[in-house]
Order: structure tokens, then C-alpha cells, then sequence
């Protein structure tokens, strides 16, 4: 029986392989960034799944972005509906999707964009009860939310599963950005401790622009294995001064959220 | 000691081991919009602060 599972297994890694594997049109669509990275790293994009909570300023630029790269599943949730003070920045929505769940909207823009991937549009709050169904079987989460509570249930599921959350956050012309990997960098709260007060904040399409797409860029990276990441590095867009800075950032060995893997980081284990 | 705020300005206080939650209540700074980067890396409140330290506070951001 042991050499049939085998072939089993043989036959399925087979199959996901030929899957993955591009056909002439997404050579063609892909053929500029295939120079950069061949295309096996075409092909690992494809096999990832990736999860964006949110589908506003920030979720239609990494969205967007994600989809016109390739990854293989993009899964964007959101609960809302399109206003027309969402139409300065959240450009995965027109003028005639006014009233539409972003969820919705957004799966037309995006299969627009790139047929050839798979889109799950999820119109659902993101909290505790649904969040464990939301990440089925997504390898990357996209931090494209308004507020840090939900910021910090992502961060907590991130680190019980043990895959990378990329941060993106503004407000005006200004924007933050950094790349958790559990086990390896400081979590979300160990960075940001307390949740600021969740005051309305004001927003220019372009910050969303920049940041998003150090998200994407992130995200690319790490799934490819290219450069450096923002690991422990939290990066500060000035968009006013036409600035860009980092902090370094350490593991909390008191964070509520990851202490015990912090001190194991800090004990070099 | 120099502190950059989070308009950009700099700001030049003459402290020696002094807290840097002590340091936001004396700007005048909610500690909950803020963090705080002592000589380059994030630091907690609690963290004493002296003359040759160079402070940035950043103010956070949470929108999308």
C-alpha cells in the first residue's frame, strides 16, 4: 500500500505543479516582470493565495497591484458599501458602483484586470468569529484596514498561523509601512502598542498609492525570496516633505501577543 | 537632548535621565497617538532618556 499513497502524493504534487505552470497568455502578461525573476518565480506567484482585509484607500492599491502581478487567489473582504467620499482613493470603484458592496465592486475591477487568476469577493465584517473562515487557506495577509483593533486580530492570527502580515497605514500625506514574519520580527503590537484614537482621518489617494504598493512590493519579495524586507524596520512616508525614514523596531519579551516567541527571538533561539 | 517631532521640527530640551513618557508630558504629547524612537529604534515609555540621546516622535497613523 505504501509505493500506491506514494504514487498518490506523486500524482497530486504533479498536478499542482501543471497548474501552476503558465500557459503562453501569462507568459505574455507577465513577460516584463518574468525578466526579473524568471519564470519559476511567476509560477510561485501563482501558487499563493493571499488574503486583503479591506477593500478601500489601501485595499484597491494592493488588490490591484496583486492581481495585475499574478498572484494565483487574491480573497478581499470587506463589509461596506460604495460612497462617493470613497471615490478620491479607493480607485477599485467608480462612480457607477455607488451603493455596491467594495466587495463586489471589486471583483469586477479585479477579474477586469487579470482573468486569469481567482478572486473571492467576501462582503463580511472581519472579527473573531469569521476570521478563522476568512484566511482559509491563504499563504500572505494585506493589512488594507481603517482601524487598529482589527489591525491587532490580524496580527494575533498571523502569529497562531505562522504566516506574514504586511502593515500599511495613513492618513494625509502621511503613511507607515512594515512586514511581520512570525518568529522572526516584532509582532504588530510589540511595534504599536496601544491603538491610537480612532478619530476620522483625513486621505489622499497618492499616499495610498505609495504605501499600498510597498505592501505589494513586500509581499512579492517575500513569496520570491528577493532583497530585503521591511523586517523590523518600520518605514514613515512624508509625503508633505517628500520624506522617507525608518525606526528600528525590537521584540517586546512583554507583548501580550507574541511574548514568548519574542523571547526566543531576543535569546537568539 | 535632540527631539524631532512630528511636525518635523526639532526641538532641544536639557534633560539628563529622564523617562521619555516625562519627556511627552512636557510637550505637551498624548502618549497613545505616539511612538518614539530613541536614537533610531522604537523604544517603550519607560525607557530612560539622557543628553546624548536623539528622540523621534512619530505620530501613528491607523487609516486605509
Amino acid at each position: 500500500m505504501a509505493w500506491k499513497n506514494a504514487l498518490s502524493i506523486e500524482t497530486a504534487i504533479t498536478c499542482q505543479r501543471m497548474m501552476s505552470m503558465l500557459n503562453d497568455a501569462e507568459r505574455n502578461r507577465y513577460g516584463r516582470q518574468i525578466r526579473l525573476f524568471g519564470e519559476e518565480g511567476q509560477e510561485k506567484l501563482k501558487r499563493t493565495s493571499v488574503f486583503i482585509a479591506g477593500a478601500g484607500g489601501l485595499g484597491s492599491i494592493v488588490s490591484i497591484y496583486m492581481a495585475a502581478a499574478g498572484f494565483g487567489r487574491i480573497c478581499i473582504a470587506d463589509c461596506d458599501s460604495v460612497e462617493l467620499s470613497n471615490l478620491n482613493r479607493q480607485v477599485l470603484h467608480r462612480t457607477k458602483d455607488l451603493g455596491r458592496y467594495k466587495a463586489d465592486s471589486a471583483l469586477d475591477t479585479l477579474r477586469g484586470i487579470n482573468p486569469e487568476i481567482s478572486v473571492e469577493n467576501i462582503v463580511e465584517t472581519i472579527n473573531e468569529e469569521t476570521i478563522d473562515q476568512l484566511l482559509q487557506g491563504c499563504d500572505l495577509i494585506m493589512d488594507a484596514m481603517d482601524n487598529f483593533p482589527t489591525r491587532y486580530l490580524l496580527n494575533r492570527v498571523a502569529l497562531s498561523r505562522k504566516i506574514p502580515l504586511f502593515h500599511g497605514a495613513i492618513s494625509g500625506l502621511q503613511g507607515q509601512a512594515t512586514t511581520i514574519i512570525p518568529g522572526k520580527t516584532a509582532c504588530l503590537r510589540c511595534i504599536f502598542p496601544r491603538a491610537p484614537p480612532d478619530a476620522a482621518f483625513p486621505a489622499l489617494g497618492s499616499t495610498c498609492g505609495v504605501i499600498g504598493s510597498i505592501q505589494v512590493t513586500e509581499a512579492v519579495k517575500y513569496t520570491l525570496g528577493l532583497g530585503e524586507l521591511l523586517q523590523n524596520r518600520l518605514l514613515l512616508w512624508d509625503g508633505l516633505n517628500a520624506c522617507l525614514d525608518e525606526v528600528a523596531c525590537l521584540p517586546n519579551p512583554s507583548c501580550p501577543d507574541c511574548a514568548e516567541q519574542a523571547g526566543k527571538m531576543i535569546n537568539g533561539q | 537632548m535632540k527631539i524631532t517631532l512630528p511636525d518635523g521640527k526639532i526641538a532641544e530640551i536639557a534633560a539628563h535621565e529622564v523617562r521619555i513618557e516625562e519627556i511627552l508630558r512636557i510637550l505637551n504629547i498624548n502618549p497613545v497617538e505616539v511612538i518614539v524612537a530613541k536614537n533610531g529604534r522604537i523604544a517603550p515609555e519607560d525607557e530612560t532618556v539622557g543628553s546624548a540621546d536623539e528622540l523621534k516622535i512619530v505620530r501613528v497613523v491607523h487609516g486605509g
